[in-house]
């Protein structure tokens, strides 16, 4: 008996030390979770229940140099629902869309849109009416979950104008998104999507309001955490004059009806002029006072979300694409305009000297067999020295240089000096989207003809290539920013800057503000003998009977304010001539550049220094008149 | 003869073998099992009352039922106390064919279904789970049939005892409640062990057990819920969406709380009913996260406390019959409380058991009383 109460007390304690392990198991355990992970278990606990509803801090305004409001926010009384309601009764959204006037499947599907936050009610109808309001406000027992509150929209102040530098805002997208995520973007922000609107992207948003809101198992919203109030975003001053932005818009639509009502001789139909760009420039430190595109587009249509139609519309080649900037995304022969290239490289490289003169029996032969190049309509100048022939456009005359400077030297002379004064590379400007250009040499043929044998079929670079090139046509390509930028380093003396619309950030909340200076880019490989004969070129192309702005700027008060420039023509393969001017004054101290640029016009001189002469007109203070367009013959 | 030897020390202290049974309560054991019930129920009303309130119900509604059945229980405490547990040998038989009948009837019609599982009786506004009862009754008749041939187990006599446990236990499995059964196998283990089963027969029971469970995994007896439920805490970190979710959110409760916890009715986790089940099965959760390590430990000590007294219950019994009783209770208690609360803290497999005193849930509550009482009867009966 005695052994099995022995076996019994050893069974026994056998139970009590598995009683005691298994609960020296658990407290363990419990220590392990409540002591040494638990901070890591805690964030999570955290994050299970509570949600952070983000809302946008007003965006910052965008004014013109004078603080001319260009871009501000404008409250609108928005209708919102409440997504339970709308579960729980589900004719509340018919109701609410007949009053309103809305497609009832259109409000639901806002209320499904995932850009907005799901702790939130829906906004589902901007911009309602004062009495709409003050209606749903009293009739709140037949529309429940149903409320009207104040957002924000971008507001255009000056409509349509300057609308591609302003750029656009919309819903960020997932490309947009990804690299900005750790900058605190969510889904359904909004983002600058173009022009200054995405270049200043940062300064203008802010911070936005964050409220921490409970909530259970279910999603269910408990009640308010507390919030953190939103950062207005900073305002953009820009260097854009607004009225001579306004100038420059108008002269290029004016100069681009003038020219659809005008007959080409060529191709026996009236010009299309489907399009063109001005931009006018502060030589002095490379500011953008004007920025003009056509055809343009009313960034007010995407304040609210733009419709599917309406961006096809936009998107629609045969609209032209409204929303390119073709001032910095156009890519376009300089034709004659790059003479002033030419003639430096020209003159720094000893192959001619200003005061020779050569004769222009209006065409040249080169090379064996003879290829023949002529002026427009073979037309013979005579004896001609840099300047005259910069003021007629003789081609012959440049026909020569680009043979001369033909050598197998490297760096091409032409091709650098283009390169110096800004040609063939982005300029930096800060607007997003910029075109690169191309200046031609025979590296570049040789890469063009590889990657594409079908459209470049030759590899080798002939002088032919450099003769071309001495005009401005071939394979040079620039954009109408880089044109303007090389004319006002000419200008200036050689300084290229990089050109800006920025010209300071303001802190409202603080009242700081944080100027954006000029910043220059490279110096211009030009001597100042050499451009003072130039320059001497470019004045008589205004000022001289012969020259080929002349008729466009008869009666312009030159000796007030003294005007240099350049037409050019350039052809385009099936197409009607691009129209160019380029110019600049007062001579002695330029401030403003202006480069126009209209496609399929015809010659520079007949519809592009008119457009020229009528923003001139209005910087001097010369009432503006209409454009007219004069006869020329580059 | 060799008891009043053994535990001569009780019979020195003068007259405590004397007078009334009662007087031999076992005070310890009696506060903590309140202890545990009143945490339990504090812990049930903090669980479910903001579920209740949102739905437009009685936020109490919980709180009161289980306060209803914690006094029912306790009359059933004091009941099964009183009657004599050597009087209980007496009627084994009986107890184990009321138990067959009663789980037979609940397969039948008579009893009702909820969960997927056939396991209820529903009386008026009441659910009565009988295998919660047969609980006890069977651990009565298992030490009944033991204490009989105690010190003379050989192989015919531990397969009588099995036969006696398998019979409910199938009945059981086809409710289906897995649970339960492995509640009735570690009971059966434990009155072995200490009934003097030779460890080659423990050694094949549990080498049959494993097979057994093998069985059940290879043959495709379970439903793959039931095994995600099962093997979600070998890799907690696996569907976060599904088995695994239980898990994850029951140890973000319990770490949540910290060293002190975060105070009653202020766990966002338990508050936000993101632990599911929370009032039963997952009730150690909000203990976890309410009050902390503190809290969680001192009712493991509470358990501890039990434990501690029932094993002690079993060893000062005045006889076999006695101990092995207690034994059954302890057994019970422990794999209940090992199971549960390791479930809550991954470490043990989920399984629908119940935690003594601590979950919703009447049934259990009365059971667990009634197998204190059953400990309590042995205790205070160790004199006479």
């Amino acid at each position: 008996m005695s052994s099995t109460r022995d076996s019994s007390r050893l069974r026994l304690g056998i139970l009590g030390v598995v009683v005691l392990s298994l609960f020296a198991t658990l407290l363990a355990r419990l220590w392990y979770l409540q002591v040494l992970v638990a901070p890591d278990f805690q964030v999570e606990a955290q994050a299970n229940s509570v949600r952070l509803v983000y809302t946008e801090a007003p965006r910052g305004r965008i004014l013109d140099r004078n603080g001319d409001v260009l871009v501000e926010n404008r409250i609108v009384p928005t209708v919102v629902v409440d997504r339970v309601a709308v579960a729980r009764d589900p004719d509340l959204l018919p109701r609410l869309g007949a009053y309103l006037g809305k497609d009832p499947a259109e409000l639901q599907r806002r209320v499904d849109d995932l850009r907005f936050s799901q702790y939130r009610p829906a906004p589902v109808a901007d911009d309602v009416r004062k009495e709409q309001v003050v209606y749903l406000r009293e009739h709140q027992a037949e529309f429940p979950g149903v409320d009207v509150v104040q957002l924000t929209q971008r507001h255009y102040p000056h409509g349509e104008l300057a609308a591609h530098v302003l750029g656009y805002v919309g819903a960020i997208n997932d490309r947009e998104l990804e690299p900005r995520r750790n900058q605190g973007y969510r889904p359904g922000d909004s983002i600058g999507k173009s022009g200054v609107e995405l270049a200043y992207e940062q300064a203008l948003r802010g911070q936005p309001e964050v409220e921490k809101l409970q909530v259970d198992s279910r999603d269910r919203v408990l009640r308010s955490l507390g919030k953190q109030p939103s950062v207005p975003g900073h305002d953009v001053v820009l260097t854009i004059d607004i009225d001579v932005q306004a100038l420059a818009e108008e002269s290029l639509r004016q100069g681009l009806e003038t020219a659809r009502q005008t007959w080409d001789p060529d191709q026996l139909k009236r010009f299309l002029a489907p399009a063109g760009s001005v931009v006018v420039q502060d030589p002095r430190d490379g500011a953008i006072l004007a920025m003009a595109s056509y055809p343009t587009y009313d960034p007010t249509t995407f304040a609210n979300g733009i419709s599917t139609s309406h961006f096809q519309f936009l998107q629609d080649p045969a609209n032209h694409y409204p929303l390119n900037n073709r001032a910095l995304q156009g890519l376009y022969a300089p034709a004659s305009t790059f003479k002033l290239v030419t003639a430096i490289a020209a003159l720094s490289n000893q192959a001619i000297a200003a005061n020779t003169t050569i004769i222009d029996n209006g065409s040249i032969a080169v090379g064996d067999p003879p290829t023949v190049f002529r002026n427009a309509f073979g037309t013979a100048h005579g004896r001609v020295d840099m300047a005259r022939a910069i003021s007629l456009s003789s081609d012959v005359y440049f026909y020569e240089l680009g043979a001369k400077l033909d050598n197998p030297r490297k760096p091409y002379p032409i091709q650098e000096t283009a390169r110096s004064f800004g040609m063939g590379r982005i300029t930096d400007v800060e607007l997003p989207f910029e075109a690169e250009g191309r200046v031609p040499d025979p590296e570049s043929k040789q890469k063009l003809h590889e990657a594409n044998p079908e459209a470049f079929p030759y590899g080798e670079w002939f002088t032919g290539d450099n003769i071309n090139l001495s005009i401005g046509q071939g394979d040079l390509v620039v954009t109408p920013l880089q044109l303007i930028n090389a004319y006002s380093a000419f200008a200036n003396g050689g300084t290229v800057w990089v050109p800006r619309v920025g010209g300071a950030v303001r802190d409202v909340v603080h009242g700081t503000s944080r100027a954006i200076e000029g910043r220059q880019h490279s110096k211009a490989a030009m001597e100042n003998g050499h451009r003072d004969a130039v320059m001497a070129g470019l004045r008589r192309v205004v000022s001289d009977e012969e020259g080929t702005a002349s008729a466009a700027f008869a009666g312009f008060p030159l000796s007030r304010f003294s005007l240099a420039g350049k037409t050019g023509t350039a052809e385009v393969a099936g197409k009607q001539d691009t129209a160019l001017y380029v110019g600049f004054g007062p001579i002695e101290d330029p401030r403003y550049a202006v480069a126009v640029v209209m496609e399929e016009s015809g010659f520079g001189s007949s519809a592009a220094a008119p457009v020229a002469r009528r923003i001139f007109d209005g910087l001097v203070g010369n009432p503006p008149g209409p454009v007219a367009r004069v006869a020329g013959r580059d | 003869m060799a008891v009043t030897t053994r535990y001569s020390a009780g019979t020195a202290r003068g007259g405590r073998d004397a007078g009334a049974p009662q007087r031999h309560l076992d005070i310890v054991l009696l506060v903590s099992v309140l202890c545990l019930t009143a945490i339990g129920l504090l812990m049930i009303y903090s669980s479910t009352r903001s579920q209740q309130a949102a739905a437009g119900l009685d936020p109490q509604n919980f709180l009161k039922r289980q306060a209803t059945f914690a006094a029912i229980g306790l009359v059933v405490m004091v009941v099964v106390m009183f009657i004599d547990y050597r009087a209980m040998r007496d009627v084994a038989p009986v107890i184990w064919v009321v138990i067959v009948v009663a789980l037979l009837a609940v397969l039948t019609p008579l009893g009702s279904a909820a969960r997927g599982a056939h396991a209820w009786f529903q009386v008026g506004p009441l659910d009565f789970q009988p295998s919660e009862a047969a609980k006890v009754g069977l651990i009565i008749v298992l030490a009944a049939y033991l204490s009989v041939h105690r010190g003379r187990l050989e192989g015919p006599q531990v397969l009588t005892a099995l036969a006696l446990a398998a019979v409910p236990m199938g009945l059981i499995a086809m409710q289906p409640d897995m649970g339960t059964n492995m509640v009735f196998v570690a009971m059966l283990m434990g009155l072995l062990l200490v009934a003097g089963a030779r460890p080659r027969h423990i050694g094949a029971l549990t080498a049959v057990g494993l097979v057994g469970v093998v069985a059940v995994f290879q043959l495709g007896m379970l439903q793959e819920y039931q095994l995600d439920r099962l093997t979600a805490f070998l890799d907690p970190a696996g569907d976060p969406q599904r088995s695994a979710y239980n898990l994850r959110q029951s140890q973000i409760a319990i770490a949540a709380g910290g060293l002190t916890g975060k105070g009653v009715f202020q766990g966002t986790q338990t508050n936000l009913s993101f632990v599911p089940e929370q009032h039963t099965d997952f009730i150690f959760t909000a203990v976890g996260e309410e009050l902390g390590f503190l809290g969680a430990a001192t009712l493991l000590a509470l358990f501890g406390l039990v434990m501690w007294r029932t094993w002690r219950a079993a060893c000062l019994a005045k006889d076999d019959f006695g101990t092995l009783l207690c034994v059954g209770v302890l057994a019970v208690l422990l794999f209940q409380i090992f199971e549960n609360i390791g479930m809550t803290m991954g470490i043990t497999p989920i399984a629908g058991i119940p935690l003594p005193f601590v979950s919703y849930g009447g049934s259990s509550l009365l059971a667990m009383f009634a197998a204190i009482g059953l400990v309590l009867n042995v205790h205070m009966r160790r004199f006479t």
